[in-house]
């Protein structure tokens, strides 16, 4: 039988997410039995095939027009697509700054702190991406299939679902697998 | 009250007429989930979690405000009612800023277990992100609005139990603001931070600073306990992790105090700033060294040899029944209670406040002292109409609930309200008892409630500790202090007249300025035993934190191995 291939990638994150899916170990071994991971930021593949995927995996919430043009890379490129981590599915932690003018929020970042040097200016590149107003959860910026909350998730509730989408089954939450923070 | 049948997921009962739905799926061992609700208080269905489906009704309706009625038919985990409680989680965690990451809360919420429960793993609805101040205006615990679901839990308690009457809602609907008197910061309102709110508080939106972070619910056990501030002794429990005592809670099956605590009881065990003494101290040379225990223990027992019977032991209200027994037998002379003594003419008890419709206080301030009898006072007030008399100086505390002030030499008036009331009750201090006695003599129907200062005051004195401390002379005073902050200037002055003083206490202040030795002695949160309240009731003090210091008893012991 032909593997479930998999893509994940991150938009705004600290990555922690993607360590619990490390902290999987060795059931990593396991899992590859059936799954396959064509790409990841921590892979050498980073971006999902234009072939497509089964299924891909974004943690992470929607801060800035990289993220949004990552995310819906990923939407078009895989069949399912899940939101993993309190970030991408309830906007977590980045969403703080909502609360802020974004232009407040660069000015304090890279003038206003203490530790930055004297006569620095907010970095105006058209290289780097435009931060968003307000930061979103992914659900609000593409469709959703499946949701993974935790900060970060559980090594536990990562394995369940890939291995329940793998097999063609329905997640279910059960015991311990949902929690959030 | 008749019986009335209903049928709940399919399961006959017979409940009161007067049961609410809630009431009734209880009895039933149904399980409906809540969040506004209290047992303590009166439900409100503010938060419509408890929706349930009952036949012949258009709409869902809140089981903890509907009644039942005959032949009522309930469903509780249709598919219409479980919709509808995962579409309220998800209007409750997305109105304001609801972060578990970082929540104390995280573990022991109950608005997070619900949404486990009801298996919310995203929110359906864009979240608005209001920008809502944390107010840490007060000393011990703060309030952070962002995670407040508006249930008024809190606003309840202070009005129905503690009668304070300080929290309210400002605005309406999702500009709704729960607020201190008329939008003050909460450390400059009327609140007089007893943490009843604190304990209620469903979600992490009023945390407490000493266990922010310190134990989840798993992580955590509760321990029944006596505090000893006060001869009220209200049950508590102490709520403890790896040994710890992290948080001290009301305990609501406690009588008298129905779950309340005061400040102090709640918060001074836990903040309490002084030096510990864990070591013997001695006094060499006007500085304090840190003894060889059997030094120090060997140096007072030569000091008590030598005294013979010019003796003084002086107990304060933290020392338990068993610790008072063991001194009392250990050392010899007089034995002295280290403020007034217990009145043993009581013919009230704390519980009889509930029902008095005349409180006549005299020469006491409910709102400083014995604070939990004051709420009781003061939801008599709000909730029943009862009447609050203050006579001579009664403090400012309580004056906002008081219908008439008198002086202390008008107590005929205080005579005459008395005799028109059907259940007059004088409560009085040490310094009010000689009016109050007077007042009660004055109608048959009026009973007396007197407080004297000391947890244990009672329990005291049936041990031996019959007299009251008013400087009476000796060659060796022994005081067993414990954790007391609570402390005459006479009983310091007198200590200061030349005679050997051996303190055995948790704290070195306000010791160390008149001993000459100063022995630790475990704080109530460290030691088991017992302790006497006012209304006589016998109560268990329980060891629940670790410690090296070791018991009164011990220490005793040792002592009296020092002799031989």
């Amino acid at each position: 039988m032909a593997k479930v291939t998999l893509c994940t990638d991150w938009l705004d994150v600290c990555s922690g997410c993607h360590m619990s899916l490390l902290d999987i170990d060795e059931g990593l071994a396991t899992l590859f039995g059936s799954v396959q991971l064509l790409s990841s930021p921590i892979t050498d593949l980073k971006h999902p095939p234009i072939e497509g995927a089964d299924v891909g995996i974004l943690t992470g919430s929607v801060s800035n027009d990289h993220q949004e043009e990552v995310a819906r890379r990923m939407r078009e490129r895989v069949r399912i697509l899940v939101s993993m981590g309190d970030c991408s599915v309830f906007g977590g932690i980045c969403t703080m700054r909502n609360f802020f003018n974004v232009e407040d929020v660069l000015r304090h970042a890279y003038v206003e702190t203490d530790s930055t040097a004297p006569n620095q200016a907010v970095p105006r590149s058209p290289e780097i991406a435009k931060l968003y107003p307000k930061v979103r959860p992914l659900r609000e910026v593409v469709k959703v299939d499946y949701y993974i909350p935790g900060c970060p998730p559980s090594a536990k509730a990562i394995a369940y679902v890939v291995t329940e989408l793998a097999s063609g089954r329905e997640p279910a939450w059960t015991e311990d697998l949902l929690r959030y923070g | 009250m008749p019986d009335v049948r209903v049928t709940i997921d399919g399961i006959e009962i017979s409940v009161p007429s007067n049961s609410t739905v809630l009431e009734a799926a209880r009895r039933a061992g149904v399980n409906i989930p809540t969040l506004c609700d209290h047992p303590a208080i009166e439900p409100i269905g503010a938060c419509r979690m408890c929706l349930v489906e009952i036949e012949k009704q258009r709409t869902l309706q809140p089981a903890c405000t509907f009644p039942v009625f005959e032949g009522m038919v309930v469903q509780t985990r249709s598919e219409k009612v479980v919709g509808a409680r995962q579409f309220v989680l998800q209007l409750l965690f997305s109105e304001r800023n609801h972060f578990c990451m970082f929540c104390q809360m995280s573990g022991s919420c109950e608005l997070q277990n619900l949404a486990y429960d009801y298996e919310l793993d995203h929110w359906a609805f864009e979240r608005p992100m209001p920008k809502f101040e944390v107010d840490a205006s007060r000393e011990f615990f703060a309030m952070d609005h962002n995670r407040c679901i508006l249930c008024r839990r809190c606003v309840r308690v202070c009005d129905e139990l503690v009668g304070n009457g300080t929290l309210g809602m400002r605005n309406r609907g999702a500009d709704t603001m729960i607020i201190a008197d008329l939008g003050v910061p909460f450390g400059e309102s009327s609140c007089i931070s007893c943490g009843t709110c604190l304990q209620v508080c469903p979600t992490g939106a009023l945390m407490d600073r000493a266990s922010a972070y310190m134990g989840a619910t798993a992580q955590i056990e509760r321990v029944k306990s006596t505090c000893m501030a006060c001869p009220v002794g209200c049950g508590e429990e102490l709520v403890v992790r790896d040994g710890r005592v992290i948080r001290v809670e009301g305990d609501w099956e406690a009588k008298p105090n129905n779950g309340l605590l005061c400040v102090r009881g709640r918060f001074d065990p836990l903040h309490d700033r002084r030096d510990r003494v864990r070591k013997p101290l001695v006094k060499q040379n006007g500085e304090w060294v840190a003894a060889d225990p059997n030094a120090a223990l060997e140096l007072v027992s030569g000091k008590l040899a030598a005294a013979g019977d010019k003796v003084a032991t002086i107990a304060s209200g933290f020392v338990t029944v068993e610790e008072g027994k063991a001194l009392a037998d250990a050392v010899k002379g007089n034995k002295y209670y280290m403020y007034a003594l217990p009145p043993a003419g009581n013919t009230a008890t704390v519980a009889d406040l509930d029902r008095a419709d005349l409180y006549v206080a005299v020469g006491i301030d409910l709102a400083e002292d014995y604070q939990v009898a004051g709420m009781a006072v003061k939801r008599g007030v709000r909730k029943r109409g009862a009447r609050l008399v203050l006579v001579g100086n009664a403090g400012e505390g309580m004056a906002k609930w008081a219908a008439r002030q008198l002086c202390c030499d008008d107590l005929a008036e205080a005579a005459k309200l008395i005799q028109a009331a059907e259940h007059p009750l004088v409560i009085a201090g040490p310094e009010g008892l000689e009016a109050a006695n007077g007042l009660v003599a004055a109608a048959p129907q009026a009973r007396l409630l007197s407080f004297a200062p000391g947890g244990n005051g009672r329990g005291l004195v049936e041990a031996g500790y019959a007299e009251a401390f008013a400087g009476q002379a000796a060659d060796v005073y022994v005081v067993a202090a414990g954790e007391t902050a609570n402390v005459d200037q006479c009983l310091l002055d007198a200590l200061k007249k030349g005679a050997f003083v051996v303190v055995l206490a948790s704290y070195a202040a306000p010791w160390d300025g008149v001993a000459d030795v100063i022995l630790p002695m475990p704080t109530s949160l460290e030691k088991s035993g017992t302790t006497v309240s006012v209304d006589g009731v016998l109560s268990p003090v329980a060891a629940a934190m670790h410690t090296r210091v070791g018991s009164l008893q011990d220490t005793v012991a040792q002592l009296a191995e020092a002799v031989r």
